[in-house]
């Protein structure tokens, strides 16, 4: 039997699957199909400061090959989180990567701040897709030097982990996973969603804008996977658009040490389990011992 | 609730844009409240998310659900032949509660029964109900709870009242004076927003079941929200939360 559990960052993960940030509730919402114990790691809801109320509806409509979603970031906060949810995780002894945001340097480092060390907690994930609103809302992560600066405070805030989420929506995603290695960072989740709209002829109007995912969003994320890896020598979370077992291979392949599922989980709830198993049968059925065999093998 | 493997029994075409669909689950699902509903796979592979469907009836490991054709979702759904195969998650959300009242009085209109169907079933006779519709042909729709002798509204005046069903339920609010109502409804946003205009003075109690669009329909991404007037934290799930709500507790 090939083992499919891994050391990331020090803690030992199960396996390398995890759900992608805001696609699985805040702790327990799964559990009436299957325990958040079965993923490598659960990924928290995108967290603020301060409770944030999010956008109005329509917040989610879908397309062919994926979905837009226009949720806003609606959170609890950090505070009630860890009051409410993180004990939740602590029972099933499950491992968190807790993912946050601001609309501020400040509020980033407020939330790196308030984030205190825990056996559980493998990781933080800073979502750099959110808009500064000092720069007239232009997101964190599309300028290196914007990324540099707030990766290096955020480094010398915290002893956790950090990992940085980035958008697809830049000039050149490896000139700002350089600009995050040089400023320290400890790994890359990549990517988020990608800016999209719906038009509803009947309507002719546009019903909703937001972030895009779902399988259309695979090759875009495999390719930022594949050059990021080949540029910067830190652990990779490959996200977007896997669907199955052999998607989320080929994000092994491709560098990535780990993945997270989003959307596949609302086509079908059992997406991340039936995933996870069947990584193991890829692995037993083509011999390979642990994945450290598979990972980054497409840069030979 | 569990995500179940069903087939196409039959998805007849009822009248103008109004179908039932009735699925065989390959296992039997959770204890149905009335209100709750699915998310039903549309075999489509054009259709990327599921959709929620309220449970219009169940029984004997067979589920039924009535839908409009609205978009492309229900457009495709409407082609589903029989033995089709599909999936059905649920059963999901939280029902209507029925609580001891002198009268239950079911407010509801077009597609809007589908959602209050179960509910109408299970209050047997001690239920007042209204619907509305756009003529008496669309009464196809309700054939099954004629029998229970609804107060009808059509707008072209071809069968009962002429005019919309709210107008119909405050010319006949006298009727229930001095006695313990609750209220219960399923419709557009415009018909609830005026039966709350009607009951405003009483807050007579209401119950709203919303309907929002869904990604995930159990909680997972707060797509489905229905804004409250909770101040602290608006926004509720309305697959989780909901999908019946208090009225006096919407911000409408
Ligand atoms: C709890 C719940 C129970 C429901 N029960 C029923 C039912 O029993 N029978 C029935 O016919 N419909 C029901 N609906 C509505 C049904 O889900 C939508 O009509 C359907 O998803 C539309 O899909 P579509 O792809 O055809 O429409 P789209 O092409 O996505 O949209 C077409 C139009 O329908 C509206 N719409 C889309 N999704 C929804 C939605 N979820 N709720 C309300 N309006 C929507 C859109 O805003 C648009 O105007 C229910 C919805 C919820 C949330
Ligand atoms: C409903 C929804 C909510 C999301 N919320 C967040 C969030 O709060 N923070 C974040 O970094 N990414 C968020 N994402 C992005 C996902 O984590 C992921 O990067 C993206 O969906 C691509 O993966 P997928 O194609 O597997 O869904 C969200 C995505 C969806 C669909
Ligand atoms: S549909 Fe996903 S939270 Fe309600």
């Amino acid at each position: 039997m090939a083992t499919i559990s891994l050391t990331f960052f020090g803690k030992r993960l199960k396996n390398p699957v995890m759900n992608a940030s805001g696609t699985l509730g805040y702790s327990n919402e799964i559990e009436s199909l299957w325990g958040v114990e079965t993923l490598g790691a659960y990924v928290t809801k995108g967290l603020s400061l301060r409770p944030h109320h999010g956008n109005p509806t329509p917040r989610v409509w879908d397309e062919r090959s994926g979905m837009i979603n226009s949720i806003g970031l609606q959170n609890v906060g950090i505070e009630r989180f860890f009051d409410e949810h993180f004990p939740f995780f602590q029972k099933k002894r499950t491992p968190v990567i807790v993912n946050f945001f601001g609309f501020t340097e400040e509020e980033y480092l407020d939330c790196a701040r308030r984030i205190k060390p825990d056996r559980l907690i493998v990781a933080l994930e800073m979502n750099l897709s959110c808009p500064n609103i000092k720069a007239g809302g232009i997101s964190f992560g599309k300028d290196p030097q914007t990324v540099y600066e707030i990766v290096k405070k955020v480094k010398g805030i915290t002893p956790i982990p950090v990992l940085a989420k980035l958008t697809p929506e830049v000039k050149n995603i490896v000139d700002i996973a350089r600009a995050a290695y040089e400023a320290g960072i400890d790994g890359l989740t990549l990517i988020n969603t990608m800016p999209a709209a719906i038009v509803d002829i009947k309507r002719k109007r546009v019903p909703i804008k937001g972030g895009f995912s779902g399988p259309a969003l695979k090759p875009i994320a495999l390719r930022a996977v594949y050059e990021c890896s080949k540029a910067v020598p830190v652990p990779i979370i490959g996200v977007g658009g896997i669907m199955d077992a052999d998607d989320a291979v080929s994000f092994l392949m491709a560098g990535a040490s780990a993945v997270q599922v989003g959307s596949a989980t609302f086509v079908d709830p059992y997406a991340i389990p039936k995933i996870i198993e069947g990584i193991g049968r890829y692995a037993d059925k083509n011999g390979c011992r642990n994945l450290h065999e598979i990972i980054g093998i497409t840069h030979e | 609730m569990d995500d179940i493997e069903a087939r196409v029994v039959d998805n007849r075409n009822i009248v103008s844009n109004y179908f039932l669909l009735r699925l065989k689950l390959a296992k039997p699902m959770g204890i149905v409240r009335p209100g709750q509903f699915v998310m039903l796979k549309v075999p489509d592979k054009n259709i990327f998310l599921r959709r929620p469907f309220s449970i219009f009836d169940y029984g004997r490991d067979i589920v039924t659900i009535m839908y409009r054709v609205v978009g492309k979702g229900t457009e495709a759904l409407c082609k589903a032949g029989k033995n089709e195969k599909t999936l059905v998650l649920g059963p999901l959300g939280n029902g209507f509660t029925i609580t001891k009242r002198d009268v239950c009085v079911v407010i509801t209109g077009g597609i809007g029964v589908a959602g209050v169907h179960l509910l109408i079933k299970t209050l047997k006779h001690d239920a007042s109900i209204f619907y509305g519709c756009s003529s008496k042909e669309e009464l196809a729709v309700i054939k099954d709870i004629m029998e229970r002798n609804p107060a009808i509204a059509t707008l072209d005046g071809s069968r009962g009242f002429q005019g919309d069903v709210v107008t119909l339920f405050r010319n006949q609010m006298k009727t229930f004076k001095g006695k313990n109502i609750e209220i219960f409804t399923c419709g557009p946003e415009g018909m609830v927003k005026n039966i709350r205009k009607q009951i405003e003075k009483w807050k007579t109690p209401c119950q709203v079941l919303v309907e929002e669009r869904m990604a995930c329909g159990f909680g997972l991404c707060f797509g489905c929200v229905v804004k409250t007037i909770d101040e602290k934290e608006p926004y509720k799930r309305a697959c989780k939360e909901g999908p019946v709500f208090d009225l006096w507790q919407l911000s409408l």
